[in-house]
């Protein structure tokens, strides 16, 4: 039905592009080595802090790391409208496969907790507030 | 450009959108691999030309599969787009007849155009545009700046202003391109400016490959009207 929803939509599109201010998600995460033990939340976030122009001209032609930043970001959003088990899995699913692609060895913290923050303005001050928090989950070894 | 050049350059600019977006699927989990490496060999094909009609279809196919397995499009308004091209297309090789074909192509025109006309309306009917708050707010706190740095846009409301208006004059100007070929090359050159300047600040990278598929049909119906109507 969600298919046929979308297929749908592509022949009938509102076209709306960023037609006004909306709050932002913000994932953080932690990760521990036991279901009870929980340590610092931190954000978890694939922007990178500058683009060389060699990189902008890359991004051009492969932009494979920014476009699952999106993708998780819109995960969350629908999250929020529509909490699937899906949409919790897919930034699960992302956020492993991420950690894996830095080289964490996830046998020493193996539990991942995830929380979104949506952050909105208020005048000159940003404002967050949690939305969702995921259950503890094994995202290493053996699930119990 | 007569009507077979411009379908043929669009499934050769699709083709190459396609095989773009394929390849950055091959670099990510392996659960969506197979269905992205189907897609590029698809798409290779399609760029080579071999039996295009067929082709077409079974991309559509798969298109559904990936919307299946992203529950929605991956990409937003970029799949949305291509999935319309690739419809249009796999309707115009089955239409009957020439009326029909030129029919459906004009429709692919006429969506593109709105693409960009709808967003500049809902935009001009929202104070926040107006005033650039919607880009402030957009560099501040969204998750669309595509690098750190460019956070720092947001100091800038002077600039973020007079973006916001230029985008809003540029989006309800485009359905123009239609009145000349002059018209029509320079906002072709402001959109592919326009859409660089997306990848640039916010990573969409693949709206830009997308939405060059979709020029031939604008650059045909241009002629088409030209030719027809302007007497």
């Amino acid at each position: 039905m969600q298919t046929l929803i979308s297929l749908l939509s592509v022949f009938i599109s509102p076209w709306q592009f960023f037609k006004e201010s909306v709050p932002s998600p913000r994932i953080e995460i932690t990760l521990s080595k036991t279901e009870e033990e929980s340590y610092d939340w931190q954000e978890f976030c694939l922007r990178p802090k500058q683009l060389s122009t060699l990189d902008i001209l890359k991004s051009i032609f492969f932009n494979a790391r920014w476009n699952e930043s999106l993708f998780i970001t819109d995960c969350a959003e629908r999250l929020i409208l529509d909490p699937t088990e899906y949409n919790k899995q897919e930034i699960v699913n992302r956020i492993k496969f991420e950690l894996e692609r830095r080289g964490l060895d996830l046998k020493m913290t193996p539990y991942l907790q995830f929380r979104l923050i949506f952050v909105t303005s208020h005048g000159t001050k940003l404002q967050g507030d949690i939305l969702y928090v995921s259950k503890i989950e094994k995202i290493f070894g053996d699930q119990d | 450009m007569d009507f077979d050049a411009a379908i043929r350059l669009t499934e050769i600019l699709l083709a190459l959108a396609f095989v773009q977006q394929s390849v950055e699927h091959l670099y990510g989990p392996k659960a969506e691999q197979r269905l992205f490496l189907v897609r590029l060999i698809l798409s290779i094909l399609l760029l080579i030309g071999l039996s295009t009609q067929w082709i077409c279809v079974v991309l559509f196919i798969n298109g559904i599969f990936i919307l299946k397995r992203f529950q929605g499009p991956y990409n937003g308004g970029s799949d949305r787009m291509s999935l319309l091209i690739l419809s249009c297309l796999c309707l115009i090789h089955f239409m009957p007849t020439l009326y029909l074909k030129e029919f459906v192509f004009a429709y692919l025109a006429l969506q593109v155009i709105l693409s960009y006309w709808l967003s500049g309306f809902f935009k001009i009917i929202n104070p926040e545009w107006w005033s650039g708050q919607v880009l402030k707010d957009l560099f501040c706190f969204s998750a669309f700046p595509a690098s750190e740095n460019l956070r720092s846009l947001a100091d800038y409301p002077k600039i973020l202003c007079l973006a916001s208006w230029a985008v809003i004059v540029f989006e309800l100007l485009f359905p123009l391109i239609v009145l000349s070929q002059e018209i029509l090359v320079m906002g072709l050159f402001v959109s592919l400016v326009f859409h660089l300047a997306n990848t640039y600040l916010l990573g969409f990278n693949r709206f830009l490959w997308v939405w060059l598929a979709a020029y031939p049909s604008l650059i045909w119906l241009q002629q088409y009207l030209m030719t027809n109507f302007s007497h």
